[in-house]
């Protein structure tokens, strides 16, 4: 028999008792309604499906915490006005927004991920091959490894201005932007990656007498993929922060462009809808490349 | 197959002398067991073997070629890390024997890797990654790896040294009967141990290596009869006067032969 008397169940029940509250001059606010009963259902469909006890806690804890903040946003700028609510919206009211600008973020979005996806791509495909090549061969290492210690720590965001002075478009300005900026994580973390690559596996391989070519795709990139991951997954989250920050500087369309544009003209309504629609895009791509990451790393116990 | 030769062979590494003077032959199809303590430069003579390092100075001639890198003609088995973790114990053994027998098609491979899988007692695990076998199993799929190759010498650095009394025991009669099936073309071996009866059950010639630096202590023939069934040979006296010749030579000087602060318990273990 399970609890009923669980804490999402209680702040479920006490965000659906606010929401229904009677008063006067006000509608029932359906979107929040929709948004609680979606995630409560996802919740049960947890529940019943997951055998992990760890996972469906964790998921009813999480749910427990929307709740509460939800109530709580409700509550505070709703049901009893205490915050200004220029600044701080009422929820009903942003979600209903959120809907109906969906198809105009959705368009923003593309631009974005166009940008986002080339820089990084392409910082993919040259940090990867380089940094295994680099951590292989001993002189290419001490060859490059001072010009990595000066380049890298550069906060990428202080060549958004020399970029956009000497690219012709801001497009091109940004992939460069972004490139730069996933390009160090995914290099280093590769190169250190093909360090920490037990020497028994190597011995293993040396006494195969592979061919370097063999050796590169069949040994040291899966050897290294651990710390690949680490760096490719740190190099996405700079990326989306130099395509907001870029976008923020010179765009005309895009998610990043969205919440700043809305801001100069203190439509804070938006800017929340746009957050949110960042984070949820954020979250589904994080998603992805968790389970890519799992994939890649699946002989790791 | 191959004649090994090791003449005056001394190994430094960074000031500190390793190996000095080894010198001895193996015989083709020969079972020899480098017996020694922990640090006496054993498995380190294993490399030397497996062209993973080279001598300082002195002169390894495997059929009577000096040794110049790593290569196919030995096929060697480590304590552990001898599988890839990230390929499946079917395609560790593809892996090596595209690098052997180039230019056969993936079925054949797939088909001879199974082989040797089934041959070892692997039949099911063709495709498990090595991080889900147990370290038996792992060793009995390198085990197939290194006779895949079909190379006339086998290196073995304590191949069996962490695994538990049982699974060693059962690994010790695989190899045994692997290695005496065809007899006349008998791969010579070198196997690294520190288990005086484990040198004893497998060798055709012990090697026992003393302490800084690895000298050459003593080389002995094992000429217990074949094939050597374990309980029945424990009993037998010249095992038993083996035994005891052995565990002497390795303890002689061991005390004076140490660096001063380590514990010596009865049974030897700490050395």
């Amino acid at each position: 028999m399970k609890k009923i008397a669980n804490i999402s169940n209680l702040l479920f029940i006490a965000l659906l008792t606010a929401l229904f509250w009677p008063s006067t001059g006000r509608q029932i606010p359906w979107h929040i309604l929709l948004v609680a009963v979606v995630i409560k259902a996802v919740v049960q469909i947890r529940q019943a499906t997951s055998k992990n006890n760890e996972a469906r806690q964790g998921a009813v804890d999480v749910s427990a915490i929307i709740f509460a903040a939800l109530l709580a946003w409700y509550l505070a700028t709703t049901r009893f006005v205490l915050l200004d609510t220029m600044l701080f919206p009422q929820p009903e009211a942003v979600l209903a927004l959120f809907v109906t600008e969906l198809p105009t973020m959705l368009k923003g979005l593309v631009n974005s991920l166009i940008l986002l996806v080339s820089g990084y791509l392409l910082a993919l495909a040259i940090a990867l091959p380089l940094g295994l090549l680099v951590g292989w061969r001993a002189r290419l290492f001490h060859a490059i490894n001072p010009f990595t210690k000066v380049l890298g720590p550069i906060p990428p965001i202080v060549y958004i201005p020399y970029a956009i002075a000497l690219l012709p478009t801001f497009r091109a300005a940004s992939i460069f932007v972004i490139f730069i900026g996933a390009f160090w994580p995914i290099f280093i973390n590769t190169v250190h990656g093909v360090f920490n690559i037990p020497k028994g596996l190597l011995d293993s391989a040396r006494v195969l007498n592979l061919k370097e070519r063999t050796l590169l795709a069949r040994v040291i990139l899966p050897g290294a993929m651990p710390s690949i991951c680490t760096g490719a997954t740190l190099a996405l989250v700079l990326a989306f922060i130099l395509l907001a920050a870029a976008e923020l500087i010179g765009a005309n369309s895009g998610i990043g462009w969205y919440v700043k544009n809305f801001a100069d003209y203190a439509d804070y309504q938006r800017v929340i809808v746009g957050i949110i629609f960042i984070s949820i895009v954020v979250m589904t791509i994080t998603w992805g490349t968790e389970r890519l990451e799992r994939h890649l790393l699946r002989w790791r116990n | 197959m191959y004649e090994v030769t090791l003449s005056n062979v001394d190994y430094s590494y960074s000031d500190h002398r390793v190996l000095q003077g080894i010198t001895f032959t193996a015989e083709a199809g020969d079972f020899v067991c480098l017996l020694g303590p922990s640090g006496c430069g054993k498995s380190t003579l294993l490399r030397l073997l497996a062209g993973l390092s080279f001598p300082s100075s002195g002169d390894i001639t495997l059929d009577g070629k000096r040794i110049t890198g790593p290569g196919l003609d030995r096929g060697v088995v480590f304590q552990d890390y001898s599988l890839f973790p990230w390929m499946t114990a079917g395609q560790n053994i593809v892996l090596t024997l595209e690098q052997a027998f180039p230019g056969k098609n993936k079925e054949e491979y797939r088909q001879a890797a199974a082989d040797y899988l089934e041959m070892v007692g692997l039949a099911g695990a063709y495709g498990k990654l090595p991080g889900l076998l147990s370290g038996g199993m792992r060793q009995r799929a390198a085990i197939a790896r290194a006779f895949a190759i079909n190379a006339p010498v086998l290196l073995m650095d304590e191949p069996f040294g962490a695994l538990d009394a049982i699974t060693r025991a059962r690994l010790q009669d695989l190899l045994l009967q692997l290695w005496q099936q065809r007899e006349g073309e008998r791969k010579t071996v070198f196997f690294v141990t520190h288990d005086v009866e484990e040198a004893i059950l497998l060798a055709n010639r012990i090697i026992v290596l003393g302490l800084n630096p690895g000298t050459v202590k003593g080389i002995f023939e094992v000429d217990l009869p074949r094939p050597r069934v374990r309980q029945e040979l424990y009993k037998t006296e010249a095992f038993a006067a083996l035994r005891d010749r052995l565990v002497t030579v390795l303890h002689e000087n061991i005390l004076s032969e140490l660096d001063g602060g380590q514990t010596v318990r009865s049974d030897g273990e700490g050395i």
